[in-house]
């Protein structure tokens, strides 16, 4: 049986941990509301811009071709994945579940490729992989402490290169997909080849082209890349923040469960013992008769 | 107004208005867009995009992207975009002189050239707005 004072300084404890979670909690919701709306910033150029690239592309897919080699898909052989995670934990099950989800990934395609490289978004997802002693092509580092545009486009234009040179064949991007503050979905998204849908039967009049079609989606398409890589990131973002709330709200639940669970038995400890030095008075009260 | 104009960056949207007329920068020279225009789509440069509702004329400082025009509807895709109100005077004085400074010592076979033309021509672009 632990003593009072044991028991009031577990309570004391638990309390200062809540306080952190409490906090914690707090700064993910504020974090998470900026998030999201970077989110929905990034939206309408997002969506405009793969319109055009979807059409532009099948008139050139209708008419035979692919029209631009980021878009030719090949035999794959060679795949790599992006992995994307947060720098941060204590998200829940956020960074685990990326992990898992590549495990399974690896296990299920290993007859299909010849070679599947990994490479990581993140120091959570650096350090799973280390620990299982999984080699990493290349840790991307940095990107999450200031997140633009242009880190992004960085990361796209590298793997376009390296599509281009034929060093690899596919490329998958991993990540979680924000569906709500309180829901992520681990997504695995095709990168490269650049997939623009089926050739549509493209009735309709045909836009004009400035510079002609093969020069625009020259531009079209790495940019398209950079947009994908770009979302990516911002929903990982979202949905870290969003994990990170859901987690520390309910830390902070345990926790008050916890607290009252101690005080009961606190009070319990306490009326028992001022019930013992009560009889104790009494009997020796009643000896000096 | 017989026009609907749209700038999106990677970032943000930068402004939805109705006007007249579109000037803007094409990659094969500068043109105009008015009501009943063909459907369309060019590359921009690095430039001043210009949007005209009743004789007012509001600038924007581009720095290169792509323009589509279809149904009286401009959709402007920048890779940057600044209201005159948001461009950075001074800053863009100094990316002028430092980037001409590095193009003056560079030749047009290097690899670093198309970068630094660039440069070049969005901090241009910003002044001109601005000025």
């Amino acid at each position: 049986m632990p003593s009072l004072r044991d028991i009031r300084r577990r309570i004391g404890s638990v309390k200062s941990t809540q306080q952190i979670t409490k906090a914690m909690k707090m700064v993910a919701a504020a974090k998470l509301r900026r998030a999201q709306e970077a989110i929905t910033k990034a939206r309408p150029y997002a969506t405009l811009l793969e319109q055009a690239l979807v059409r532009i592309a099948q008139r050139a897919a209708s008419e035979g071709g692919a029209g631009h080699p980021l878009l030719a898909a090949r035999p794959v052989k060679v795949v790599e994945l992006v992995v994307i995670t947060s720098d941060r934990g204590l998200a829940g099950g956020f960074n685990s579940n990326i992990g898992r989800r590549v495990q399974r990934f690896l296990v299920e395609n290993a007859d299909r490729y010849e070679k599947i490289l990994i490479s990581t978004i993140g120091k959570k997802g650096r350090d799973f992989f280390r620990a299982r002693h999984v080699s990493i092509r290349k840790d991307y580092t940095g990107i999450h402490q200031k997140l633009s545009a242009d880190k992004a486009q960085e990361i796209a234009r590298e793997y376009g290169e390296r599509f281009l040179s034929g060093e690899l064949d596919a490329v998958f991007l991993v990540f979680n997909e924000f569906k709500s503050a309180i829901s992520q979905k681990v997504a695995v998204k095709q990168l490269l080849p650049v997939e623009t849908g089926p050739a549509e039967d493209s009735a309709g009049i045909d836009f004009l082209y400035e510079p002609a079609r093969k020069e625009l989606l020259e531009q079209l398409v790495p940019r398209h890349l950079d947009v994908q890589v770009f979302r990516a990131l911002l929903d990982s973002a979202a949905s870290e923040h969003g994990a990170r709330m859901t987690a520390m709200e309910s830390a902070t639940k345990n926790a008050t469960d916890m607290i009252a669970m101690l005080s009961l038995q606190y009070n319990r400890a306490r009326q028992a013992y001022i019930t013992k030095e009560l009889s104790e008075i009494v009997s020796g009260a009643e000896s000096l008769k | 107004m017989a026009l609907t104009l749209e700038i999106v960056t990677p970032e943000k949207r930068v402004a939805r208005l109705e006007c007249d007329e579109v000037r803007a920068p094409g990659s094969l020279g500068g043109f105009g867009i008015r009501k009943g225009h063909t459907p369309f789509l060019s590359a921009l440069e690095p430039g001043r995009l210009t949007a005209v509702a009743g004789g007012q004329e509001t600038h924007y400082a581009i720095g290169g992207g792509f323009l589509q025009v279809a149904d009286d509807k401009v959709i402007v895709l920048a890779d940057t975009a600044e209201a005159r109100d948001e461009i950075d005077v001074e800053r863009a004085r100094r990316a002028f002189q430092d980037a001409s400074d590095r193009l003056r010592s560079l030749t047009e076979q290097d690899g670093n050239y198309a970068l630094e033309a660039a440069r070049v021509k969005r901090a241009t672009a910003r002044i001109t707005v601005a000025g």
